[in-house]
């Protein structure tokens, strides 16, 4: 080939012709993978939280359980004087904007999944409810307000469901923590296997190095070339990851919105959500190249 | 920038040895003055090699002091050394192209490393392969070259960044007569522009023709012949 009008500029380091390259796309493939799985766990859970959160922020529960002493007639009736005297006291109570008993029919109802609808429940001790909601600026004394309402209706309970989305929340925190450390470790073998190729590439191109040191060439050149190539694959790596993450998720997300109980079907990403899940392939670039760059560099250190 | 009187490559007791094996080089004294044009001469594993590798800064000494545009390269700064090494044109003996690159890439590289612009590095390679012939050669391969093409492709690449200093190891020792005459006269030409020029060559005939002082590796020292006066001199004090 003799004097053509447009020869592209040819790299000096060899390092498409490694075979390195299809190893290292396939461990950053699987890493983006496990990374972007994780991730929308990670996300789904912080929005499941949310939901509670948001679901019960001004919501509190009064339950009255109608005496054990007396026959179910009594029972009953304590009960309902009871529920009337609190829901009285509970109306006089600055901060509370609204008092609500839950009818005969409301309670039928929530108990129906677990009772069936065969079942008459003005003939059972069920306990009586009283759905409160309370004003989300107001800075109530709960606990005062149990005590109180203790003295107007003694077998009544005060529930701002605080225990068990405490307990949720400290579950869920708990799976965080698990899925942080996964992507923690994700990215520290990612980067290994880059330190690792890059290093092996290092050795290969050891002859072509030490002539471009010779002509002049500072650390920076030889790295940047380096960088380039391993944020390409790093990119590539990361499209193949997201490419069978993407349906994966999919997946996982139709399995959880078929459980039943209202929990996990709440949790849905947004769009940020996946904006960040397909920001992943231009991360494990970053991640790709700035680990080579200092690789490359560090190494190079060594020699004269 | 030094003064024409300085000296651009100073040793002072240097040694080299490779692992554990014995001095290869021992007690070197050199002073190359800016502008001076020498010979390297010895046997076969006499060292030259070696030398010149000390003077492109491939390599540290053993032991001693190197100084090269007046600074000690044991105090140099990394990004100093490859400052350095832009101002040292080099020809191997075995030419160290990269050989799945054209000709004129690889002559282009020191420009390259120094981020010229893409027109003007288009303007210096073509004029320089145009001067050793190989114009027509030039978006061919290294790896298809002959020795000859190969030989002048690596002198273009080790004189296109017009450097101070020009350390060539057997640069005729691939080419006929009247190419390594020209080349020689290239030679000559660029140390009348400034350069500092050290080749390393067994050709007796190049020696007789260009009367430079000689620097002769002999049991593992160096000494210095000039060409009016053959005699030993004992250490080189040039």
């Amino acid at each position: 080939m003799s004097n053509p009008q447009f020869v592209p500029r040819k790299q000096e380091l060899q390092l498409k012709s490694e075979n390195t390259s299809l190893f290292l796309k396939i461990i950053i493939g699987i890493a983006v993978f496990i990374f972007a799985i994780t991730l929308s766990g990670v996300l789904a859970v912080d929005s499941m939280i949310t939901n509670w959160n948001k679901s019960i922020l001004g919501s509190v529960t009064v339950q009255i359980i109608p005496p054990s002493d007396l026959n179910w007639e009594k029972s009953s009736a304590a009960a309902l004087a009871m529920e009337e005297k609190a829901v009285e006291f509970l109306r006089s109570v600055n901060g509370i904007i609204k008092v609500t008993p839950l009818s005969d029919e409301q309670l039928a109802e929530l108990l129906n999944p677990w009772l069936g609808d065969d079942v008459d429940i003005s003939k059972l001790p069920a306990p009586r409810i009283i759905d409160i909601k309370i004003d989300t600026h107001a800075n109530i004394d709960f606990d005062q307000l149990s005590k109180d309402l203790a003295t107007v209706a003694p077998n009544a309970s005060l529930d701002n469901h605080k225990l068990w989305l405490n307990k949720l929340i400290a579950f869920a925190d708990g799976l965080k923590m698990i899925a942080t450390t996964i992507l923690f470790l994700v990215s520290a073998i990612t980067s290994g296997a880059i330190f690792y190729t890059t290093n092996m590439s290092l050795g290969l191109q050891h002859s072509v190095i030490e002539i471009l040191h010779i002509i002049g060439a500072k650390d920076t050149y030889i790295a940047q070339q380096y960088a380039k190539h391993m944020g390409i694959i790093g990119f590539i790596g990361g499209i193949i990851g997201i490419l069978f993450a993407i349906p994966a998720i999919f997946f996982i997300g139709s399995l959880a919105s078929a459980i039943e109980g209202g929990i996990i079907s709440e949790t849905s990403l947004k769009i940020i959500d996946w904006l960040f899940i397909l920001a992943l392939p231009l991360f494990s670039c970053l991640i790709a190249m700035v680990t080579t760059y200092y690789t490359v560099k560090q190494t190079l250190k060594k020699m004269l | 920038m030094l003064k024409s009187k300085e000296n651009i490559i100073e040793m002072n007791n240097v040694g080299i040895r490779y692992d554990q094996g014995p001095e290869i080089l021992s007690n070197i004294k050199l002073s190359l003055p800016k502008g001076s044009f020498h010979f390297l001469t010895g046997q076969s594993g006499a060292g030259k090699t070696s030398l010149l590798s000390l003077m492109y800064l491939a390599q540290k000494p053993s032991r001693g002091t190197i100084s090269i545009f007046g600074q000690n390269i044991d105090f140099a700064q990394r990004s100093q050394l490859a400052s350095f090494r832009r101002r040292i044109g080099v020809v191997f003996q075995d030419f160290r192209l990269l050989e799945h690159l054209s000709a004129y890439d690889n002559v282009a590289l020191p420009l390259r490393v120094c981020d010229m612009d893409e027109r003007e590095i288009k303007k210096r390679v073509t004029e320089f392969l145009t001067w050793v012939e190989l114009d027509h050669h030039m978006y061919d391969k290294a790896s298809t070259l002959s020795g000859g093409e190969k030989q002048r492709v690596a002198i273009a690449r080790a004189v296109i960044n017009r450097p101070d200093i020009l350390l060539a190891d057997e640069p005729t020792g691939n080419v006929d007569n009247i190419i390594a005459g020209k080349l020689m006269k290239l030679f000559v030409e660029l140390n009348k522009l400034g350069t500092t020029v050290v080749i390393a060559t067994h050709s007796e005939k190049i020696i007789r023709d260009f009367r430079y002082p000689r620097l002769h590796l002999q049991n593992r020292g160096l000494h210095v012949y000039y060409p009016a006066d053959t005699s030993f001199l004992g250490d080189i004090n040039v």
